[in-house]
C-alpha cells in the first residue's frame, strides 16, 4: 500500500517534470457559500461569494457548525471517457459531496462527534453519469469549528481550492499529499513505539539512566499525539477531543523537559512536580474555561510549554558545550531543530505562517526524535561497548593478578620450605659438631691406641663430609678439583711423594652436587690414604678430565701395586669395595689396574 | 717468654692442648679459659702474645675475643683452633683479625708444627679462604665505586697478592707458587701475612661504614 503510494508519488514527480500539461485539470477558487444545517444547499438563505480557499478564522471567525458551499463547472476538455475526480487538499473537519443534486460523498459522520479530517486530503470520483458537458452543479456541506472553540489553527474549519480533472492525475496528487502528511506519520509512530518501547526496556534495566525513560515516554506520547493527525474516527466531541489533544501535549513537552535535564544531569523535584502539576492544570484549566476562550488559553499553554521547553534544550545544549564537546554537534542538531520546530508551530498557531505549513512540522519532529533516539542508542552501544572491553581487561589484570599471586604464594612457600629444611640442616649440623665432633675430638687425643685415634679422626671426617652432604649446595667443579688438589698434594707432599696434579686447561662451568663431592671425596681420600699406607710409592700422578657429561679422575701410583692375595674379595683394609660401591650409588664407575710392580691405576667415572 | 691465652670449654681437649703447647713453647705462661666472657676478662687485664681461641663456646663465638684482641692488643696473635674446617665458620674469625687456624683433629705434630710456622710467620691459607678472600676484595671495589661519598680506608691488594691468591684458589700449594713464582718461602709468607692484615682492616673499614649506613638512617 505504501510502496504503492511512493510509486505513485515518484511517477507525479516523473510526470510533472516530462512536462505535461496542467490544462485538463480544473481549478475552483470562487464559490457561494451558505451558512446552513440544512440537507442540502438552502434556498432560503443568501449566499456569499467566497474565494476558495476558505479559511473560517478569517471569513466567519464566531461560527460552529455547517457550511454550504456552491460551485459551477464545465466538464474539463479532454477525453470523454476519462475518468473524472474532484480533489480537495484540506477540509475541515468534514465534508460532504453533492454532485448535480445527487448525494456522491461522505468523508465520515458530519454530526458530533465529528469524523476529523483536518490534516487529511480528499479525493472524490465524479462519475461519468452524472457529469453534463456543461452546467453541473457542485455542492460541498463542511462541518467544522470556530478558531476559538480548537487549540490550533489547523484544525479550525476551512475548505481549500477544489480541483476537478482526470483521477490519474489528482489521484497521484492525492496519493502524494496522503503519503507525506499520513502514512509518513504512521510509519514514524510505529517506528517511535517501538524504539521508545526498547529505550523503556533498556531503562528498566539501567535504573541509573534516568533519561532513557523519559525518551521512551516522550517517543511513545509523541506516537499517541499523531494519532490526532490520522485517526479520524475518535468518538469525542469537538471540545473533549482538543482537551484531550492539550492534555497529552502536556504529557509530551513534561517528559520532553524532564529528558533534556536529566540528560544533563539535573535531577530537581521542583521541576518535575512543576510539570506535573501542569499536566493537571492545563486540562483542568481548559475544562473550565468558557468555549470561546479555549483557543486562547490553549495557545497561552503552548507558549509557556514552548518557553520551557526551549529553555531545557538551551540549558543542555549549554552543559554539553562545556562538558562534551563531542555530543554537541549530533545533539545540537537534532535538540536544537527540535526548538526550531516548535517555534515555527507557534508561529503557525499565531497566524504568522500559512497553515500548510504544518504539514512538514508533523513530519519533521518524529524525524528529529528518531534522531536523537538514535543516538542515545549509539553512545549507549558505545558504552555498552566500552563496558564489556572494560569488563575483559579488567577479566585479563584480575587472572593475571590471581597467577601473580599463586605465582608469588608458590615462590614463598618453597623458600619458606627452603629456609626451614636449611635452618634445620645447620641445626642438625651444629649439633652433630657440638656433641659427636666434641666426643670423637676427646678420644682423638686421649686415646692411648694410635689405631683408635687415627679411626676417631677418620670417623670425625667422614662426619664432616656427611655434614657438608647434609647442608651443602652444589660446588663449582672448578673449586672442588682445587680443594682436592689442595688436600691431596699437602698430604703426600707430608708423606715425601712427590705429585702430578693436573687439572682440564679451559674454564669448567660444570657444577658437582653435594652427594657427588661428598662420595667423590671420600674415594679421593680412600685412594691417597691406600697410596700412603700401602703402596711404597714415590711418585703420585693425578689426571682429572671433564668429558660431555662425565666427570673422570686417573689416580697413578709407581708404587708395589695390590699384591694377589689382596685383590677382589679379600680387600684387608685397601677400601677397594667401598670405593667402587661408592661409584656406583653415583652410577658411576671405579675401576681398579694393579700388578706387583706396576703401581696401581685407579680410574673413576662419575656423570655429572 | 710468652703470655698464652689458651680458650678451649672441652675439658679434655684444654689439657691436651695445654700439654702441646707448653712443647712447643716451653717457656710459656698459659692463662685457660673455657667461656668467651672469662676471655674477654683476662684480655682486659694480661697482655698476650699468643691466643688459641675455639670458636663454638656456650656463651657465644670465639670470634668475639679475636675481635676484642685485635682492638686491644693488636701485636698479639689470634689463631683459631676449630672442628669446623670450612670457611663459613673461619672466614668471619679471620675478617675479625685471625692470623690462622689449626684443626683440632689433626695429629699432634701436625698441629705443633703449623703452630710453629704461624710463630714464625706463615699462616695457612686454604683454597676456599683464598676464593673467600678474592670474593670479599672484588665487592669491595664495587662498593667502593658506588660509594665514593663515604670516607673508607683504600685498602686494595697489590698484584702480587692477587697472584699468589688466585694460584691458592685453584688448588697451588704456598710452596708450589714459591716454586712458580720464584720467590722465597718468607716472601710467600709475607704475601699470606699481607692478605690477612688487609683483609681485617677492609673487613672493619666495611663494618664502620655499614654501621655509618645505619647511622645515617637512624638519624
Amino acid at each position: 500500500m505504501r510502496i504503492r503510494a511512493v510509486l505513485s508519488t515518484l511517477a507525479l514527480w516523473l510526470w510533472l517534470a516530462v512536462g505535461s500539461s496542467h490544462a485538463a485539470v480544473l481549478t475552483i477558487a470562487l464559490a457561494q457559500s451558505a451558512q446552513s444545517d440544512a440537507a442540502h444547499f438552502p434556498a432560503d438563505v443568501a449566499a456569499v461569494a467566497t474565494t476558495l480557499p476558505d479559511d473560517w478564522s478569517q471569513s466567519r471567525p464566531d461560527h460552529d457548525g455547517s457550511v454550504w458551499y456552491r460551485a459551477h463547472f464545465a466538464k474539463p476538455a479532454g477525453n470523454d471517457d476519462e475518468l473524472l475526480a474532484l480533489y480537495i487538499e484540506r477540509v475541515c473537519t468534514n465534508l460532504e459531496v453533492h454532485l448535480n443534486g445527487h448525494r456522491l460523498y461522505s468523508g465520515g459522520r458530519m454530526q458530533e462527534p465529528l469524523t476529523r479530517n483536518c490534516y487529511r486530503p480528499q479525493l472524490v470520483s465524479l462519475p461519468a453519469a452524472l457529469l453534463n458537458p456543461v452546467g453541473n452543479v457542485l455542492d460541498i456541506q463542511v462541518q467544522g469549528s470556530a478558531l476559538k472553540h480548537v487549540a490550533v489553527r489547523a484544525r479550525a474549519g476551512g475548505l481549500s481550492v477544489l480541483r476537478i480533472g482526470p483521477a490519474a492525475e489528482l489521484g497521484a496528487l492525492y496519493a502524494q499529499r496522503e503519503f507525506w502528511s499520513i502514512t509518513t506519520l504512521q510509519i514514524a509512530s510505529v517506528t517511535l513505539i517501538a524504539l521508545g518501547g526498547f529505550l523503556l526496556a533498556l531503562s528498566w534495566i539501567n535504573r541509573k539512566e534516568r533519561y532513557l525513560k523519559y525518551f521512551g515516554a516522550l517517543l511513545i506520547a509523541w506516537a499517541l499525539l499523531s494519532l490526532r493527525v490520522w485517526w479520524p474516527h475518535w468518538p469525542l466531541e469537538t471540545r473533549g477531543f482538543e482537551l484531550l489533544v492539550c492534555s497529552a501535549f502536556a504529557l509530551a513537552v513534561g517528559v520532553a523537559v524532564q529528558f533534556f535535564l536529566s540528560y544533563a544531569g539535573v535531577r530537581s523535584p521542583r521541576v518535575a512536580g512543576g510539570l506535573l502539576l501542569q499536566c493537571l492544570l492545563i486540562p483542568a484549566s481548559l475544562a473550565v474555561t468558557a468555549a470561546d476562550h479555549f483557543f486562547l488559553l490553549a495557545n497561552t499553554w503552548f507558549a509557556l510549554m514552548s518557553v520551557e521547553l526551549i529553555a531545557s534544550i538551551v540549558y543542555y545544549l549549554r552543559l554539553v558545550w562545556t562538558s562534551r564537546r563531542v555530543d554537541f554537534w549530533p545533539m545540537g542538531l537534532t535538540a536544537g531543530g527540535m526548538g526550531l520546530v516548535v517555534l515555527l508551530e507557534l508561529a503557525v498557531q499565531y497566524g504568522w505562517l500559512p497553515i500548510h505549513a504544518v504539514q512538514p512540522l508533523n513530519f519533521a519532529l518524529p524525524m528529529l526524535l528518531l534522531g536523537i533516539g538514535s543516538r542515545l542508542l549509539q553512545i549507549f552501544g558505545r558504552a555498552l561497548q566500552a563496558a564489556e572491553i572494560n569488563r575483559a581487561q579488567l577479566e585479563i589484570r584480575v587472572r593475571e593478578a590471581a597467577a601473580e599471586i599463586e605465582s608469588n604464594f608458590a615462590q614463598m612457600s618453597a623458600l619458606r620450605v627452603e629456609q626451614v629444611t636449611e635452618k634445620e640442616r645447620k641445626r642438625i649440623a651444629a649439633d652433630l659438631h657440638d656433641d659427636l665432633g666434641a666426643k670423637l675430638l676427646t678420644i682423638v687425643h686421649t686415646s692411648e691406641s694410635e689405631r683408635i685415634s687415627t679411626l676417631a679422626r677418620e670417623a670425625l671426617e667422614e662426619m664432616r663430609l656427611s655434614v657438608r652432604g647434609l647442608t651443602g649446595k652444589p660446588v663449582q667443579l672448578a673449586d672442588a678439583l682445587a680443594d682436592w688438589r689442595a688436600e691431596v698434594v699437602s698430604r703426600l707432599g707430608q708423606a715425601n711423594i712427590e705429585v702430578d696434579w693436573r687439572n682440564p686447561p679451559d674454564d669448567l662451568q660444570q657444577t658437582l652436587s653435594a652427594r657427588v663431592l661428598v662420595q667423590t671425596t671420600r674415594i679421593l681420600r680412600e685412594a691417597v690414604s691406600n697410596i700412603i699406607k700401602h703402596s711404597g710409592a714415590s711418585h703420585c700422578k693425578v689426571r682429572t678430565s671433564v668429558d660431555g657429561a662425565h666427570f673422570g679422575l686417573l689416580v697413578q701410583d709407581n708404587g708395589n701395586g695390590i699384591p694377589m692375595e689382596l685383590d677382589g674379595k679379600l680387600d684387608r683394609g685397601h677400601g677397594m669395595s667401598s670405593m667402587k660401591h661408592r661409584a656406583k650409588q653415583l652410577a658411576g664407575q671405579c675401576l681398579v689396574e694393579s700388578g706387583p710392580g706396576y703401581g696401581t691405576v685407579i680410574r673413576l667415572t662419575i656423570p655429572l | 717468654m710468652n703470655n698464652i691465652l689458651l680458650l678451649e670449654d672441652l675439658p679434655e681437649i684444654r689439657a691436651w692442648l695445654k700439654v702441646l703447647i707448653l712443647q712447643v713453647f716451653p717457656q710459656s705462661h698459659i692463662q685457660e679459659a673455657a667461656r668467651v666472657h672469662d676471655a674477654l676478662e683476662l684480655v682486659t687485664a694480661i697482655k698476650f702474645d699468643l691466643a688459641l681461641i675455639d670458636l663454638g663456646l656456650p656463651d657465644g663465638s670465639g670470634v668475639s675475643v679475636v675481635s676484642a684482641l685485635r682492638d686491644s692488643q693488636p701485636e698479639c696473635q689470634s689463631v683459631v683452633v676449630t672442628i669446623h674446617d670450612d670457611d663459613d665458620h673461619l672466614f668471619p674469625a679471620l675478617q675479625a683479625g685471625a692470623f690462622g687456624y689449626l684443626l683440632k683433629e689433626q695429629a699432634r705434630e701436625l698441629i705443633a708444627e703449623q703452630l710453629k710456622r704461624m710463630r714464625g710467620g706463615e699462616p695457612p691459607l686454604s683454597p676456599s679462604i683464598a676464593r673467600r678472600v678474592i670474593a670479599h676484595f672484588a665487592a669491595q671495589a664495587k662498593v667502593k665505586t658506588q660509594q665514593r661519598a663515604y670516607s673508607m680506608p683504600h685498602v686494595l691488594l697489590t698484584d702480587r697478592e692477587n697472584e699468589v691468591l688466585l694460584r691458592v684458589a685453584k688448588g697451588y700449594t704456598l710452596p708450589e707458587i714459591g716454586g712458580q713464582l720464584s720467590l722465597s718461602r718468607h716472601t710467600i709468607a709475607d704475601y699470606v701475612k699481607q692478605i690477612y692484615r688487609k683483609l681485617n682492616v677492609s673487613s672493619r673499614a666495611e663494618a664502620a661504614l655499614e654501621a655509618q649506613r645505619l647511622g645515617l638512617f637512624d638519624s
